[in-house]
Order: structure tokens, then C-alpha cells, then sequence
């Protein structure tokens, strides 16, 4: 295993991995910005190396510091985190040629599954089911309208490079279709500096479901089971729970045998998420593949046992998969509430400022509780990055019990100087259909809890 | 331990310069673009016709079935006598009547030469022999396995004074056929229809010969035999498959039709040992630029005397963008470094035709695209480690020649010039030149340029290829009616004009002769290609010098003579 190893990233998801490291001997090196200079979670780490001002660009994205950092304190391995450089394949290439383990898929596994056009036909390729669309990226408007006139309105446009709902519009005729190529190419070119779009069938409503996957160096992969997140709002998730209410068990082993022969035809190395859209007839279509680990990988934890960093640091230490896919068992019922610094009340506006108290209260309900935070409190949430300051997991034998536990969990709760997103939460924990299991990614404009998802 | 790391290089181009500059490129590819098509077209429908009504396919439509699909190939010597014509009826001999491609069979790099049958059914003209002995050079040195499609009556008798005895004469690829066969580089021969005399010997050296029903091959045709012609004896009589499958043995195998030879020459290919290429790229994967290499000729201003950054067109060649510069400090005029393109290691080295600091006079700037003596040294040692690590090598020519006047010679440039080309000379990797736009003088000749053997030269639509510039040349002639700024000296106005005129047709002169076309018409450079197709040049071209085990130095990274090179110039990382 690794002697030391540097994470490239801050607060929850750094603390995270640095738990995981503790335990399997790993000394850790933390980084930060001069934002987050003297907050308490940097304790977390053995040591800690400041890598630039607050500006993400200027640190946590800066490649070049990062690398320094790992050299400098001579790790063997690093590891991404999710979000800033975690899915970008110039950086994995960089840090595997200085010799450094990178804690992830091969950059080419990145590069291919960021191309989602390329992505979509490769999955197509090894026979998963994808949602009837363009082959490949779409050279023109006219294209993009033989495209739909095949398969028929409405369609959404999407960006071959995208992610986060950017790039992404409606067609629900010809003439909005022409006028969301343009916008939507617009858009892609300056959120991604890539305008290429394709196109799908805009299957609606529908539930957002996704599969864990883990493989090794060697061609080995597994899956372990499916989490259901169609609780968004802006395509951005807000509560998660494993297992689906939509999947029952024969789907779970068919879809996900096939997903994992998949995986290992790619010789994908680490864990991943197969994002699949399930339409309101019951099928399941391949959305895309998420190459990293997930906020949400606690549920996966929960309901199976397996800590899912520790498995990422022994495939990427070149250790062969020590799981089979008999060895992995789902017990029990677990749910996820991202607690972000946001107001509901506005739109959920990011609210940074100074959080003067913060507490989960563990023992209530029926099931157990898992909080997985960096902030202690007196803790000043910096304006430059992702809102997120806590997420609180609750597991139980049923999935009855696993939402009352969340629910009193949370009603419990007591955070002082920043808005949060628990009123919200509460408000779907109370919700008739969420509480049948019933529920699609309409959720949230059902309850009313946002203005119209962006189309 | 020693490590190269690679870093990014590059940034997104000016928008509007880089239109204004891609807008002046464009009428000179679309010009090849035109040349190309005149060439792809042979001597025209009527005569593809002719070859389908005899059941045969023209040779275009064989190399189309005979690489693997979805594959492109890369045509050398495409516009070897274009637009020149031969013999007392004008006759045009399109890609002198022999098509030179490299391409994949069953995922193997090969070269192909094919006669054209749609050109004087597949005649030698002057240059076809050198144009084929080229492309057998080609494979020679990378070890390419050379696949022939033979299809040729022979040579175009009214020229062939120039096709004959000399030195490159059609012989002489007899001897090349010799000699890749000595060297162990594997023939495949085809032989799909008639193989008069010349066109008779070159698949019979071949290590395996494929025959249609179609085919025949005769040291003399049948107008030739006495008598042949009351007996009705036919070419096909006297050297068809019957003869040389059963009883002479020239040949191996007969098959039925062209789709049946093309299939069988492509199991010839799976035979043989796969590439070495995955092997050599020791887990990296290929990744293509982070900048489009579609934006090259954005970057290059209109004007060739005005000032561009030569980093931008590496990073628009190599994977991810990603490159190793070495000795960055000195010699700061040429740039040289490390890269990998389809995920294998290259070297490259490229003029910088920035300005940059003077390094004996503090404060002053000198013009780059001239090589210095701390610039020609620098890539000197650079491209003899390159050759003791076995690292391909890459020119990217820009180069207006060598510094002149006093300082220069009391430095020794021409020591030092001497030094490089004796290293260009006798380096054993493959070499590759790209002359991006100027290729000058003695400059040309420093960096490789063809006198100095690269397995391939490339130009570019906006390649300038001379002794010297025109104006310089005019300059240099009409030197005794200038003064010492090189103002004309007259006594008249009338004077004044005519040495002006005279300067111009000059400088004019030169400037036509400069013209790549002219250069690829008599084999000066290997292909003209556009900017945007030099990135896939430069895979294909690493892919092939990796491709074959055993015949060249290949070191592994670890124990590079490089980081030699960097310790020692304090740039271990």
C-alpha cells in the first residue's frame, strides 16, 4: 500500500478520503487555499500544504501547484476527490508520468466517457441499451432536425463534453429545435470550449438511476447495486437512497451483470457510476458514466458494507479486485440529504457566511446515522466553492425506518448563521409520493420547492 | 529517478487574426485540393470504364479494398510531374502513373505501390522509377512490408532516354527490390494484368506472387516473337498463370478476379508479426491536442516576414498538448524537445522565429529563424541524444538560413554547421521534415532537409523553398548598382527603372520557383500536405518507425542519454 498520499481537494470529500487513509496506514497531505487557511478540517490530514489564493483556478485547479505538492512531500499516490480536476484526463496523465499513482481511472477511461457521444456509442457497442438519439456529435441544425424527425419530439440537445445541465436544451418541435442548437452550441462552446451536441429522445417524466461499479488493473469488475437520486432540483441532487423502489431484484442482477461485463470489457480500473434514466414504461436506458467517486457513495457503503475509498486505493496500488460479485450483499435501506449553505426560500442562492453552530442529533429514530461533515463550528463557509457542509446518512432494516431515522435526524437539527437546505429536505422526508416510493425527477416542482426546472 | 515529465503548451488563438490568416491559407489548399483531384482522376471515366469492362478493378479500387476500412492512407509522390507533359503527343502522366501510399492492413503500417491503370495502363514514365525506388526507400528504412500491385505494359517507349540507363534508372528498382529483400523487409506481390519487360521483373523478387487469370508476365510481349503473329500466340499464351504457377514457378498462386488477389494479399499481411507499436507506448494511450491541429494555419500571419510563436503549432501537433522542453535557456532561436504523438515518444525540434535576447550584447533583440551558434549547437547534441535513445526525430523547418557577416565566421559556423550535418547524416532513427514554410538555403540543409536522407519530407501550401529568398537573390545580383543599405545607385531615371525591372524578374523568378508544387513535381519533397493533416503525419510516421522490432535502437526511457543531457544542464525535471 501507499506510504503517503496527497488529496487534491477541500473540505468533506478531503476528510473523506483522509478517514480511509487512517485506517489503512496511509499518511496523508492536505491541501488549501489561503481561503480555507487555519480551518479546523485541515487537521484532518498529517500534514497540509497551501497551494495558492482562494480563487479554485488559482488552487484547487491549479495543476501545476498540485503537482509541486506531491512531489515536494514525495507522495506515491493522489487522490482527486470529486469535482475540480477528478474527471480531467490531462491531469491524470500528468501525475501517472512523474510516477505518482493517480487514484482513478486511466485517462483514456476519463477521455472516453467525457465524450459523452462517444460514450453513448461505446455503451451502445457493448450491448447496454441507450436512449434512442444521434450517432455521434451532430454537424449541423439541419442534421440535429433529420436526427429528430427519426426518432421523434420531443428531443433534448445535449453537450458532447457537458455535464451540470449546461449545453443542454429542449426541442419540443423543429422550430424551437433550431433555435436550441444555436443557444445550446453557444453555451457548450463557453462552458466547455467544445460546441459539438447531440441529441436524445427526452424521455419525461423519468427517475434517475445509477449503479455502482468497481474494477481493477486487471479486467476484473463488479457492480455494487443501483442508487436511486430523481430527488433534483436544476439537475442537481438533493436526496439519495439505496436500493431504488424501482428496481426490483431480478432487474438488479440482470442490469447489473451486464453493466459490470461491460466495465470490465473496458478494463475500467476504480470506481464508477453508470447513470441510467428509467422512462415511466419501465425501461431503463444508459444516461452516462460518471468516472469518480460519487457525493453520494455513503448509501452504497450502508446497504453493503464496503468503504468504497479503500477499495479505490487498493485497485489503484495495483492490488487485483478481492471482491467477487457473490461477496457483496445489500442489507437494509439507507438515504442521503446534502445539507447545503443555500436558501430555499430564494431559489436555493448559495448563502456563504459564518456558521456559528452545527449538530446532528445521532439518536433518534429507529436506524443509525452517519454524518460526514468537515465544518465544526464556529466555521466561516468560504464564497468560492461548492455549498455543501454536510450530508447526514441514515440506514435502517426498512426503507420506512430509514426515512423516519433521517426525518427526526434532521428536525433535529440545529444549525445557527446560514440558511440550509434542511427545511427543503423535511418537506420531501413529509411527502406522500416520495414516502410511496412513487416519485420521479418532478419531485421537486410537485412539492413546489423551486421555480420550474431549467428546460 | 530520472523521469520526463511533460508539460502543457499552447493557448486558444487571437480569433480574428486567426481568421484572417486562415482565409489566406485557404486559396492555396484549395489549389491542392484541385491538383489532388486531378491526380486521383487519372486519365479520366473513360478510361476507368475500359478497366471495368475488362472485369478488373482500377488501382485506386484496389488499395480502397486492400487496407483495413475506415482507414485512411497517406499518399506520397502525388504530385510527381503534375501538370508536365511528355512525348510528341502531350501525353499528362498523372502521379506519374504510379500510386505510393502508406497504408494499415490488418493494423501494420505497409506501403503500397500500385501502377495506375487508368494512366497509359500503368506505363513508366520519366520519374515513375524513381518515384517507386522512393517509396521502397521508404519502407526500407522503416521496415515496412511493401505490398506491389503490379498492372504495367512496361515502359512509355518515346521517353525512354530518361527512363533507362541512368543511375535511377527502372533498374535501379530492381535493386531496391534486392535489397529490402536482404534486409528480411517482406514483398507481396499481385499481378493483376499485363507486366511487359520492366513491369515482369518487379513482383518476381517478391517473397510471395499472387496471379490472376488476367495476368501475365513476359521479359517481351507477344508483338515481339517471330512468327508469333500467324500462330495467334497471345502474352497470356507465353506468360499467364498456366506458365508461371505450373510450370516456370515465377509465381505462387493464381486466383480468379482483382477482389479475390486484394483479399488474399491482405492474408499475406495477417501473417506476418503485429505491430510493436502498443508495446512501445508503455501504457500511454494516444490523446489527441488539447488545441484542434485544424487551427495550424491560423497561426501562421500572411506576411512571412512577420512574427508567429512556433509553440503554438507544437502544441496543436502533439497528444494532449503536452511537451518537454530541453535547453530552453540557450539558444533560445530553436526549439527542441520531447513529446509523444499516438502515444509514442518523438523528438522535435522547430525554429522560433520570435525575436529574442541577444546572448553577448545585454538589451539587444535578434531576429530568430536563424540559426546561431548556441542554436545549432544546441540541436546538434540534442538530435545525437535522440539518436543514441533511439527517439525519432522531427524538423519543423522555418529557417531563413545561418547568421552571416564577420562575427559569425570568426565564431566557426561553418565548424559548427558542419557538426550538425555530419549528425544529420549519420543518424540511425528515423527522421522526419516538415518544412512548415521557409526552408532556406544552407538552413535547409542544417535541418534535414532532403539532401540529408529524412525518410520523408513534407511541405506545406505555404512552403518557400530556396537557395535564399528572391529579393536577397536580386540583391546578391545586381549588387554593384546598390549602395550599402541596398538603395539602387543610377544615374538617370531611365537606369534606375531597368535595374528595378531587373530586380523584380529576379525576385520573381525565384519566388515561382519557390512554389511547393514545383518542388513535389520533381521529387524535391515527398507530399505537399496541408497544415491541418500534419498532426495525422506525425502519428503515422511514429507508428511506423515503432512499428518494426529488431532493426533499431529502441532505448527505454529509464536509461535515456537524455537525462544526461538535463543533469548536466541542471534541468533534471
Amino acid at each position: 500500500m501507499f506510504r503517503r498520499l496527497l488529496i487534491a481537494n477541500r473540505a468533506e470529500v478531503a476528510v473523506r478520503i483522509a478517514r480511509t487513509c487512517r485506517s489503512l496506514g496511509i499518511e496523508t497531505v492536505g491541501v488549501y487555499s489561503e481561503a480555507d487557511a487555519g480551518a479546523s478540517w485541515l487537521d484532518a490530514f498529517d500534514r497540509a500544504v497551501c497551494i495558492g489564493p482562494g480563487h479554485a483556478g488559482r488552487s484547487y485547479l491549479a495543476q501545476e501547484a498540485l503537482l509541486q505538492a506531491a512531489l515536494q512531500e514525495e507522495c506515491q499516490a493522489l487522490h482527486p476527490g470529486w469535482g475540480f480536476l477528478a474527471e480531467n484526463a490531462l491531469f491524470a496523465t500528468r501525475v501517472e508520468q512523474l510516477g505518482i499513482a493517480w487514484v482513478g481511472p486511466t485517462p483514456r477511461a476519463i477521455r472516453l466517457m467525457g465524450d459523452k457521444a462517444l460514450a453513448r456509442e461505446t455503451m451502445a457497442a457493448v450491448g447496454l441499451t441507450v436512449i434512442p438519439g444521434s450517432h455521434g456529435v451532430l454537424s449541423s441544425a439541419n442534421e440535429a432536425r433529420r436526427a429528430a424527425d427519426e426518432i421523434g419530439y420531443p428531443v433534448l440537445l445535449k453537450a458532447k463534453a457537458g455535464g451540470g445541465g449546461r449545453g443542454m436544451r429542449l426541442g419540443r418541435d423543429a422550430a424551437e429545435l433550431a433555435v436550441a442548437f444555436e443557444e445550446a452550441s453557444q453555451e457548450a462552446a463557453s462552458a466547455f470550449g467544445d460546441a459539438g451536441l447531440y441529441l436524445e429522445k427526452f424521455i419525461a417524466p423519468g427517475r434517475h438511476i445509477e449503479f455502482q461499479v468497481l474494477g481493477d488493473a486487471y479486467g476484473a469488475a463488479i457492480h455494487l447495486g443501483e442508487r436511486e437520486c430523481s430527488v433534483q432540483r436544476r439537475h442537481q441532487k438533493l436526496v439519495e437512497e439505496a436500493p431504488s423502489q424501482a428496481v426490483d431484484d431480478a432487474t438488479r442482477e440482470r442490469l447489473g451483470a451486464q453493466i459490470a461485463e461491460a466495465v470490465a470489457g473496458l478494463r475500467y480500473r476504480g470506481v464508477g457510476t453508470m447513470e441510467l434514466l428509467r422512462a415511466a414504461s419501465g425501461e431503463l436506458f444508459f444516461m452516462e458514466m460518471n468516472t469518480r467517486l460519487q457525493v453520494e457513495h455513503p448509501v452504497t457503503e450502508a446497504i453493503t458494507g464496503i468503504d468504497l475509498v479503500e477499495q479505490q486505493l487498493r485497485v489503484a496500488a495495483g492490488q487485483p479486485l478481492a471482491l467477487r460479485q457473490e461477496d457483496v450483499r445489500f442489507t437494509g435501506h439507507a438515504v442521503e440529504a446534502r445539507i447545503n449553505a443555500e436558501d430555499p426560500e430564494r431559489d436555493f442562492q448559495p448563502a456563504p457566511g459564518r456558521i456559528e453552530e452545527l449538530s446532528f442529533p445521532a439518536d433518534r429514530g429507529p436506524g443509525h446515522v452517519r454524518v460526514d461533515t468537515h465544518v465544526t463550528a464556529p466555521y466561516d463557509v468560504p464564497p468560492f466553492y461548492d455549498s455543501l457542509i454536510a450530508k447526514v446518512i441514515a440506514s435502517a432494516d426498512t426503507r420506512e425506518d430509514a426515512l423516519d431515522t433521517l426525518r427526526d435526524c434532521l428536525a433535529g437539527a440545529r444549525v445557527v448563521g446560514v440558511p440550509t437546505t434542511i427545511s427543503a429536505h423535511l418537506k420531501v422526508l413529509d411527502d406522500s409520493r416520495f414516502r410511496s416510493g412513487d416519485y420521479d425527477t418532478g419531485l421537486i416542482d410537485a412539492i413546489g420547492l423551486a421555480t420550474a426546472v431549467e428546460e | 529517478m530520472a523521469r520526463i515529465a511533460l508539460h502543457p503548451l499552447g493557448s486558444q488563438l487571437a480569433t480574428e487574426q486567426a481568421q484572417t490568416n486562415r482565409d489566406a491559407v485557404e486559396p492555396l489548399e484549395r489549389r491542392l485540393a484541385e491538383r489532388r483531384a486531378a491526380v486521383r482522376s487519372g486519365w479520366g471515366e473513360k478510361y476507368v470504364e475500359r478497366v471495368h469492362r475488362k472485369g478488373k478493378l482500377t488501382s485506386n479500387e484496389r488499395i480502397e479494398r486492400i487496407v483495413d476500412p475506415g482507414t485512411e492512407t497517406l499518399a506520397v509522390g502525388t504530385l510527381v510531374n503534375d501538370e508536365k507533359t511528355f512525348g510528341p503527343e502531350n501525353r499528362t502522366s498523372p502521379g506519374a502513373g504510379v500510386i505510393t501510399v502508406f497504408g494499415v492492413v490488418h493494423g501494420r503500417w505497409t506501403m503500397i505501390i500500385a501502377n495506375d491503370n487508368t494512366v497509359a495502363s500503368g506505363s513508366w514514365w520519366p520519374r515513375t522509377p524513381e518515384k517507386i525506388q522512393r517509396a521502397q526507400e521508404m519502407a526500407l528504412r522503416l521496415r515496412l512490408p511493401v505490398i506491389y500491385l503490379v498492372d504495367s505494359s512496361g515502359l512509355f517507349l518515346p521517353e525512354q532516354a530518361h527512363t533507362f540507363p541512368g543511375r535511377t534508372g527502372a533498374g535501379a528498382i530492381f535493386t531496391m527490390n534486392s535489397r529490402l529483400s536482404a534486409a528480411g523487409v517482406p514483398q507481396i506481390a499481385g499481378v493483376f494484368g499485363d507486366c511487359i519487360a520492366g513491369g515482369g521483373y518487379m513482383p518476381i523478387i517478391s517473397d510471395v506472387v499472387y496471379m490472376t487469370e488476367q495476368a501475365y508476365m513476359v521479359i517481351a510481349g507477344a508483338a515481339l516473337i517471330k512468327g508469333g503473329k500467324s500462330q495467334q500466340v497471345t502474352s497470356l499464351d507465353i506468360g499467364g498463370p498456366d506458365v508461371h504457377v505450373h510450370l516456370s514457378s515465377c509465381a505462387d498462386h493464381r486466383v480468379p478476379d482483382d477482389e479475390t488477389c486484394v483479399a488474399r494479399l491482405r492474408d499475406e499481411v495477417a501473417s506476418l508479426p503485429s505491430s510493436a507499436v502498443g508495446y512501445y507506448r508503455r501504457g500511454a494511450e494516444p490523446a489527441p491536442p488539447r488545441f484542434a491541429s485544424s487551427d495550424i494555419a491560423g497561426i501562421f500571419p500572411l506576411d512571412h516576414r512577420h512574427l508567429y510563436d512556433m509553440r503554438q503549432v507544437v502544441a496543436r501537433l502533439v497528444d494532449d498538448s503536452l511537451f518537454r522542453e530541453v535547453l530552453p535557456h540557450v539558444g533560445r532561436e530553436m526549439l527542441c524537445g520531447v513529446a509523444r504523438v499516438s502515444g509514442l515518444w518523438i523528438g522535435l525540434i522547430a525554429n522560433n522565429p520570435e525575436l529574442i535576447d541577444h546572448p553577448e550584447h545585454a538589451g539587444e533583440k535578434r531576429p530568430g529563424g536563424i540559426l546561431y551558434r548556441e542554436g545549432i549547437a544546441k540541436i546538434s547534441q540534442f538530435a545525437r541524444t535522440c539518436g543514441d535513445d533511439g527517439i525519432p526525430l522531427v524538423w519543423l523547418q522555418d529557417i531563413s538560413g545561418f547568421d552571416i557577416g564577420a562575427e559569425a565566421e570568426k565564431q566557426g559556423l561553418l565548424g559548427y554547421g558542419s557538426s550538425l550535418i555530419y549528425t544529420n547524416s549519420t543518424t540511425s532513427v528515423p527522421t522526419l521534415t516538415v518544412l512548415l514554410r521557409k526552408a532556406s538555403g544552407a538552413g535547409y540543409y542544417a535541418m534535414a532537409g532532403m539532401p540529408y536522407e529524412p525518410v520523408i519530407q513534407l511541405a506545406t501550401p505555404i512552403t518557400r523553398l530556396a537557395v535564399m529568398e528572391g529579393r536577397t537573390l536580386a540583391i546578391g545580383a545586381y549588387r554593384t548598382r546598390l549602395d550599402d543599405s541596398f538603395n539602387i545607385v543610377a544615374d538617370s531615371e531611365e537606369e534606375r527603372e531597368r535595374i528595378e525591372r531587373g530586380m523584380k524578374a529576379v525576385e520573381d523568378q525565384i519566388t515561382a520557383d519557390m512554389d511547393p508544387h514545383c518542388a513535389a513535381r520533381q521529387m524535391d519533397v515527398d507530399e505537399v500536405v496541408t497544415l491541418g493533416e500534419l498532426r495525422r503525419w506525425l502519428c503515422a510516421f511514429g507508428e511506423m518507425a515503432y512499428q518494426s522490432i529488431g532493426y533499431r535502437t529502441i532505448r527505454n526511457p529509464r536509461i535515456w542519454s537524455l537525462h544526461d543531457l538535463l543533469l548536466l544542464a541542471d534541468e533534471p525535471h
